[in-house]
């Protein structure tokens, strides 16, 4: 888990574009979207894309999307409960 | 500096062409609506990778011309039909899209084609140019691209022209094809509904994406068989968020009650509202409290057609105009069709089956993306008092300006100028986003961040403690960056990932939506688009349009160098050219008092079917005399694209003139871009400010210009002329 919510810390300032933020700025308990970060439902969308890309789990609807996004940890638990065997 | 009270001037819809998923021509749409039919099926125009589901709005039958690109065969269709009773060719053509050749274009570069020649109809003003060339229009072509509410756009710009009395007549609409880009882009937001669209329904999930084209024949020529009168529009820009819209419906409401007061009618007057009723959660949700608002005690019927025709985009405003047009001729009202289960929360109630009523007066929204809100007011003919709607006429004056060239800012760009350097290249990302916060740009790439940038230094520089309304921007080629990591992701990927902060970034109006979220800048939000003349094109709208302004208007262009896609594109840009950028922000005034230099746009025709276009040029101008009392000096604006055909023009109009004063080639300056106009005119306010032109300039000694100002004529394709003067 822990290895996952540093990953996750790291893609997410880069696909975000997070000038200034570092992987210790995240808390993984904090409020993902509409939080200190300063994101909103694209970033959320734009998360879903990665987390399509690199760990293969679709979200494909607002109601999940909002529960799997709702902090790191949250999203961190959600891959690796539906993380398809053999996936990274 | 004049407001003209224009005479009340009728403006008849004498005309319609409409070609939709619910069929061609007035005639079958009519039927349609009659029998409550959906246009919604499985997609067929391009096999998708992985299907993100839901059906679509895809006209059935092959198209007969593959020659253009779909969306400029069903303008050209819709164009014909709206025609085809009129003897004469119209003044003016005035479209809305968002996507122009991006059907085709998107074939080529999933195979990495490389010759420019298979992109020549890719940009959007394209589709106007070739409609134009279709009907004969000798006059202004105008592109205007703010998302899904250009259809609506683009006849309030008519509508602005029509009511200066300098034009008769002018087709105006909308249309767009579907493709890739827009298809997995709004898939990528999740707004789509897998089921197909359902308006207002309480289990609504999203849009269906579709495609059409609907043409006006606008008139103010006694209609006596006209299908109805345009009576009013009105626009707004939530200024809250580039895709969603503000919740409380604020922009949309200002949208109507602009509408109403336009047309100087009451709301209660309203029988039926078009509702734009996209069908995503949040779109229903924002304009249902917005009309609520407006419509307090007796409301009126309303439905959304977009369960029947799917949301075809740009196209949709003029689409639901002439649906608008036939629920007053036919006394038919659409029906909300896909809703079963009207959503109690928006306290509403469609209308669910087709209906007849006698109605006379249609209020129609359209909004899109950047919070890019109109609606329409449309009428039966010849009932109503025609409204005394004021009228831009004459120049703005300038207070502010910013440029940004290879060189530098405005006061670099000068500099390098007056010692006749080029200013060639592309500015570097740091120098572009000098003043503006990681924040701001995160999520941006080049051409908003060149927006937002000018904007603010155009601002500062007028010294205005009024932050401006509204925000009329010209860019030749939109997004480029954008735009190509969208495709180029989706391509990677075998269709099967797409950007959603790409996408929302790839639309031509996004740049000025960021400007207008930066002011809070709740007036206009007009994005013009037409090659190397959408920067003219702007200063037109704004000139027409923004009237009621108390505080500035920013009116600018801007356009990136893009080192695949501009070479592409703009057959201006050659390969092995110094690939160069930038834009040009001017912070205007209307009214005040009257100190500082003006600028207009003061000519603007197509070249083509137009043998007499320098002579009328002239004439445009006030005459040769006129043109050397007051113009110290030209700025030609020659596209490489068409250096023979611009320089002998530029020949011409020297002929004809006798113009002897300095002429600067600005092109060999800045670099090739569609957007150098727009430096141009920069250019053109601080040399007239300062009084010389630089002798380095023109290849002579420094020129006084004793007070004479300073005139940008663009040339090639069309022939415009921007005065900055006294």
């Amino acid at each position: 888990m822990e290895k996952l919510l540093s990953e996750l810390k790291v893609k997410i300032i880069e696909i975000l574009n997070l000038a200034n933020v570092y992987p210790e700025d995240i808390d993984e308990n904090d409020q993902l979207i509409g939080g200190k970060l300063g994101l909103d439902s694209i970033d959320l969308l734009e998360m879903v894309m990665m987390v399509e890309k690199d760990y293969g789990i679709t979200i494909n609807n607002k109601e999940l999307g909002e529960k799997v996004f709702a902090s790191l940890k949250a999203l961190a638990m959600h891959i690796e409960q539906h993380a398809s065997a053999g996936s990274q | 500096v004049t407001l003209q009270t224009a005479t009340a001037r009728r403006i008849y819809v004498a005309g319609v062409g409409i070609v939709s998923p619910l069929g061609h021509g007035l005639a079958e749409t009519i039927e349609s609506i009659r029998k409550n039919r959906t246009g919604l099926r499985p997609l067929t125009l391009f096999a998708t990778g992985k299907n993100r589901g839901g059906p679509v709005g895809e006209i059935q039958g092959r198209l007969e011309n593959p020659s253009i690109p779909r969306t400029h065969q069903l303008a050209c269709i819709a164009a014909e039909q709206a025609m085809a009773r009129c003897r004469y060719s119209p003044d003016a053509v005035v479209l809305g899209t968002t996507t122009g050749g991006m059907a085709a274009t998107e074939e080529y570069l999933k195979i990495k084609e490389r010759d420019s020649t298979y992109y020549r109809y890719h940009s959007l003003g394209s589709v106007a140019e070739v409609v134009a060339s279709r009907v004969r229009c000798p006059g202004p072509v105008i592109t205007v691209s703010t998302a899904c509410s250009s259809g609506a756009v683009a006849i309030k710009v008519a509508m602005a022209m029509l009511r200066t009395g300098r034009m008769t007549r002018i087709l105006a609409g909308g249309a767009d094809s579907l493709c890739r880009l827009t298809y997995y882009g709004f898939g990528a937001l999740q707004l789509i509904d897998p089921q197909g669209a359902r308006p207002l329904d309480q289990d609504r999930q999203g849009m269906s994406v579709a495609e059409g084209a609907a043409m006006l024949l606008l008139t103010t020529d006694g209609a006596e068989d006209a299908l109805a009168e345009i009576l009013g529009a009105g626009w707004s820009c939530d200024a809250y968020h580039p895709a969603a819209p503000d919740p409380q419906g604020t922009g949309a409401l200002a949208a109507m009650q602009r509408a109403i007061e336009d047309a100087g009618i009451s709301v209660s007057q309203v029988d039926y509202v078009n509702l734009h009723g996209t069908g995503t959660v949040d779109n229903d949700l924002s304009e249902a409290r917005a009309v609520n608002r407006l419509f307090r005690d007796k409301k009126p019927l309303v439905s959304s057609v977009k369960g029947a025709f799917g949301h075809s985009l740009g196209a949709s405003g003029a689409i639901e105009a002439v649906v608008s047009a036939i629920c007053i001729s036919e006394h038919l009202v659409a029906a909300n069709t896909g809703c079963r289960h009207p959503d109690p929360a928006l306290e509403l109630n469609p209308v669910a089956e087709p209906l007849k009523a006698s109605i006379s007066m249609v209020l129609s929204n359209s909004f899109g993306f950047g919070g890019n809100n109109a609606s329409l007011l449309i009428g039966t003919a010849n009932t109503f008092t025609p409204s005394v709607a004021k009228v831009g006429d004459g120049a703005m004056r300038v207070k502010g300006s910013a440029c940004f060239t290879g060189a530098g800012d405005a006061q670099a760009t000068l500099l390098f100028l007056s010692r006749g350097k080029s200013c060639k290249g592309r500015l570097s990302d740091g120098e572009i986003c000098k003043g503006l916060s990681p924040a701001e740009t995160r999520r941006l790439k080049r051409l908003p961040r060149m927006a937002l940038s000018l904007a603010l230094a155009a601002y500062e520089d007028s010294g205005s403690k009024v932050v401006p309304l509204s925000v009329f921007l010209g860019t030749g080629w939109g997004a480029l960056s954008e735009t190509d990591s969208f495709l180029d992701r989706l391509f990677q990927s075998g269709e099967r990932l797409s950007s959603p902060t790409d996408f929302v970034g790839s639309v031509h109006n996004a740049p000025a939506c960021q400007v207008a979220i930066r002011f809070k800048a709740t007036g206009a939000n007009i994005t013009t688009t037409g090659g190397d003349y959408s920067f003219e094109q702007a200063v037109m709208v704004a000139g027409l349009t923004a009237v009621d302004e108390t505080g500035p208007v920013l009116v600018m262009g801007v356009d990136e160098g893009h080192g695949e896609l501009s070479a592409l594109f703009d057959l201006s840009v050659l390969p092995g050219d110094v690939l160069s950028d930038g834009g040009g922000a001017l912070c205007l005034i209307r009214g005040g008092n009257n100190s500082g230099f003006g600028m207009d746009c003061i000519f603007f025709q197509n070249t083509k079917n137009n043998p007499d276009i320098i002579p009328s040029l002239i004439d445009g101008l006030g005459g040769p005399e006129s043109v050397n009392e007051r113009y110290g000096a030209l700025l030609a604006g020659i596209p490489g694209g068409f250096r023979e055909k611009g320089e002998e023009q530029l020949r011409s109009f020297m002929t004809l003139s006798g113009f002897t004063n300095p002429v600067i080639d600005y092109r060999r300056f800045t670099g090739e871009f569609a957007a150098a106009s727009a430096v141009a005119a920069v250019m053109a306010v601080r040399l007239a400010q300062k009084g010389v032109i630089p002798g380095p300039l023109f290849g002579g000694k420094d020129f006084d210009l004793q007070g004479r100002g300073v005139l940008i004529l663009g040339l090639g394709e069309f022939i415009t002329a921007v005065g900055v003067a006294q």
